[in-house]
């Protein structure tokens, strides 16, 4: 089952951009945030392994490897490739969980068939290939690993959300002069080795 | 290997004997206390009465140099739910018992009078003590005490005042190794059990006892390495539960749809990012507290931690994921530090901390409480260390609680409440819930190894039919390796590395200088869920019993819009074997 989903996210670009170079240990205070979900320029009516190998840059043997544990729209995901992502998407990327039910969830696992009925629906039929956003949400180990790039790719942030981080990020503060007056905000953050 | 009975009500006053093992030779855990319930304990006793025995088993390995074998099972019939119980936990108490060369301490009989007793167990043999002074002490207290007596290089098992007056949430705490009673025997009301028997505290001393000799030595210490390496190698058992402990669960069911929200009225729960393992363990290191931390020496995984107050000073243990839930989302808080606190109250009164979570989740639903009121939840469980008759009551579970303030909505099979995963969202796991001689207990089909374990053949993860056959072989191989004393996460490292699993028979094959396969693994756990359904019917439990409670089955929940699909003719097909 698929739950449907508003399409109410932005498919375009804001053009206020703000670029940040920050220390390592500031990846952190991105945490909360990567767990509510941060919205994502993308190229949607592609696959999620489209996403997530070319649009976001992990590599490919990462993403199989690693990425044991994934949802769409609150639907556990089996094929990165079949699974077709849409203007405004919900996506959480997980590592290997524990428990029967974290087997369970992990993608294409032996225990699939005790999360039937909510189990994703691969796609096939062919999509329209836009510009949108999606939703994206990384977990525990992965929120370290997969945060630098995501953060480089460049996250929407709305203003309150920028106000927010703020609060932990110093750098931020002084960038943000102005612009907090704009709706969203488009911050790609690279980090300092 | 001997095994201990304390007869309590001997003429004379309580009376210790030693036996051999028998016909029990070369079980453990839960293998032993299943089996001795069923064959010992009356069916239709009164589980708080005279006929009914507590069993403490240490596992198979409990006692040795081997990792992860630390876990002590605790057996009787339930108070809770009226079934067979087994109820097992970490700590100390499983390793230290084993190496004094117990496989079995049980404790029969109901003593006259209302002198309260402890249990001390030493090289020298049992004694058997009354001290009225430890009456109505709570764990935390109570260990202080026993301390200043006993010293801190012995494992205690006590129950707080919840056991004492023998509610049917009560557990058994066992210390961990910086002697907390941080963890516990909660499932089923075990701990009322031994307060029916009037025993506060059981201290465990192995001075001078040495660790359990393998019959062949070089090959269990190269099986051990093996079965470590493996742990550690692992991506669950070597960073996701040492790096956050269970709670790392919280992001993922409420991203599946099945985290129960607000006494199972969603699957899903706006706060769950403030209760995460993630936000938890940064929380803990930020106080000074720890995320990574063994319940017991030996432990390789480390799935616990350390979480202080706000001060840094020590408040609980890390609340696990399904204490987590229980007291967080199922009643609408979603504050780290209002959870702690109920942890570290339940663990102090001695109660189960999912039974409290449901049933404070019961309550609200009844209106006793707001969903959400922190201070509330709080109050409620100060109530049940009082022991008020709202205490009493609350204390005695969500069935009982919702019987008495006419809650529909009471999640929990054969009077037990469920864990935190919810069975719309994730079908099998309700076929488990239903299905299992425990009541809904989640670790019942918990070790994921039934691939390796090749119990039942091969399943086809796409077909309906898959979901019942998976939760058969779920609850055989948990059954078994329930009767190792092995912590079940080391499941995660068996099912995917062939070779870890094979280690592990290489332990237990060095061990007993035996030849052990899958097939005698399997065949233990069948032997074991065998007699527990034979218990449970000879109890009176039909197939009627093994069902969800109805509004699974007539209210959709958010956001799969999904009730619970399951026929009764395919529950009933689970046993047949």
């Amino acid at each position: 089952m698929t739950p449907s989903t508003p399409d109410q996210s932005p498919r375009f670009i804001p053009a206020v951009r703000l670029n940040l170079q920050l220390p390592t240990d500031q990846l952190e205070q991105f945490f909360p945030l990567f767990q509510r979900g941060v919205t994502v320029p993308a190229t949607i009516g592609c696959s999620l392994k489209n996403l997530l190998c070319h649009q976001l840059a992990i590599p490919e043997e990462y993403v199989s490897e690693r990425i044991t544990t994934v949802f769409c729209d609150n639907c556990p995901v089996d094929d990165f490739e079949k699974t077709i992502i849409r203007n405004g998407s919900r996506i959480a990327l997980s590592a290997a969980m524990p428990g029967l039910v974290g087997a369970t969830m992990r993608r294409g696992g032996y225990y699939a068939a005790l999360r039937q009925g909510i189990s994703h629906l691969m796609q096939t039929a062919p999509a329209v290939v836009e510009d949108g956003s999606v939703t994206l949400k990384l977990f525990n180990l992965l929120m370290t690993e997969l945060g630098p790039n995501l953060l480089a790719h460049g996250i929407l942030l709305k203003t309150e959300e920028l106000l927010v981080l703020r609060q932990g990020i110093p750098e931020l503060k002084y960038n943000l002069g102005a612009d907090t007056d704009q709706d969203q905000t488009l911050l790609a953050v690279s980090f300092l080795e | 290997m001997k095994i201990a009975r304390i007869d309590f009500g001997a003429a004379g006053g309580p009376q210790v004997t030693y036996g051999p093992l028998g016909e029990y030779a070369g079980l453990g855990g839960r293998a032993m206390t299943s089996l001795m319930v069923a064959t010992e304990v009356h069916p239709l006793a009164h589980a708080l009465g005279a006929e009914n025995k507590l069993v403490i088993a240490p596992g198979m390995l409990s006692g040795t140099t081997g990792s992860m074998s630390g876990r002590l099972s605790v057996g009787c019939k339930s108070p809770l739910t009226g079934t067979i119980k087994e109820s097992n936990a970490g700590g100390q108490a499983a390793q230290v018992l084993a190496r004094l060369g117990y496989a079995a301490v049980v404790l029969e009989g109901k003593p006259l009078g209302n002198d309260l007793y402890k249990i001390v167990i030493n090289k020298d043999g049992i004694q058997v003590i009354v001290d009225n002074s430890l009456k109505l002490l709570d764990n935390y207290p109570l260990v202080a005490k026993l301390r200043t007596e006993y010293g801190d290089k012995v494992a205690y098992m006590t129950i707080g005042s919840a056991g004492e007056r023998m509610l049917l949430a009560a557990s058994i705490a066992c210390t961990d190794p910086e002697l907390r009673p941080t963890r516990h025997c909660g499932r089923g009301g075990v701990g009322a059990v031994m307060g029916s028997k009037h025993v506060k505290a059981i201290i465990i001393d192995d001075a001078g006892a040495k660790m359990r000799p393998p019959k062949d030595p070089d090959a269990f210490r190269d099986a051990n390495r093996k079965f470590v390496e493996g742990l550690r190698k692992h991506p669950v058992t070597g960073e996701g539960l040492p790096a956050y402990g269970t709670n790392v669960l919280t992001n993922i069911l409420n991203e599946a749809g099945g985290y129960p929200t607000k006494n199972f009225k969603s699957g899903t729960y706006e706060g769950s990012s403030k209760l995460s393992g993630e936000a938890q363990a940064e929380l803990e290191i930020k106080r000074g507290g720890k995320a990574t931390h063994g319940c017991h020496r030996g432990c390789v995984i480390q799935c616990s931690g350390i979480y202080n107050d706000k001060d840094g000073n020590y408040l609980t243990k890390q609340p696990e994921y399904e204490t987590t839930w229980a007291h967080g989302g199922n009643c609408g808080i979603d504050d780290l530090d209002t959870v702690a606190m109920l942890d570290y109250m339940d663990d102090n009164i001695g109660v189960d901390t999912m039974e409290m979570g449901v049933t404070i989740g019961v309550a609200m639903d009844a209106g006793l409480i707001e969903f959400g009121d922190k201070e509330g939840a709080i109050r409620l469980v100060e109530e049940v260390g009082k022991g008020t008759p709202l205490g009493r009551v609350l204390g005695c579970g969500a069935t009982v609680t919702g019987k008495v303030f006419a809650v529909e909505r009471v999640p929990a099979v054969k009077d037990q409440a469920m864990a935190a995963y919810d069975p719309r969202a994730v079908q099998g796991i309700g076929v488990t819930y239903a299905t299992t001689t425990q009541g809904a207990d989640h670790t019942a089909g918990y070790a994921v190894a039934t691939n390796i374990l090749k119990v039942g053949g091969d399943v086809d993860p796409l077909k309906t039919a898959g979901q019942i056959e998976l939760s058969r072989n779920l609850q055989i191989a948990t059954a078994a390796i329930d009767s190792t004393g092995m912590c079940l996460f080391i499941a995660f490292a068996i099912m995917d590395q062939p070779e870890t699993f094979q280690a592990l028979l290489d332990m237990l094959g060095s061990f007993y200088g035996i030849t052990m396969t899958g097939d005698d693994v399997v065949a233990l756990g069948k032997k074991v869920l065998s007699a527990e359904r034979d218990f449970n019917t000879r109890a009176g439990f039909t197939k009627h019993h093994d069902r969800l409670p109805r509004f699974f089955y007539n209210e959709a929940i958010a956001p799969h819009n999904q009730t619970f699909l399951m026929k009764d003719e395919e529950l009933d097909d689970v046993f047949n074997w």
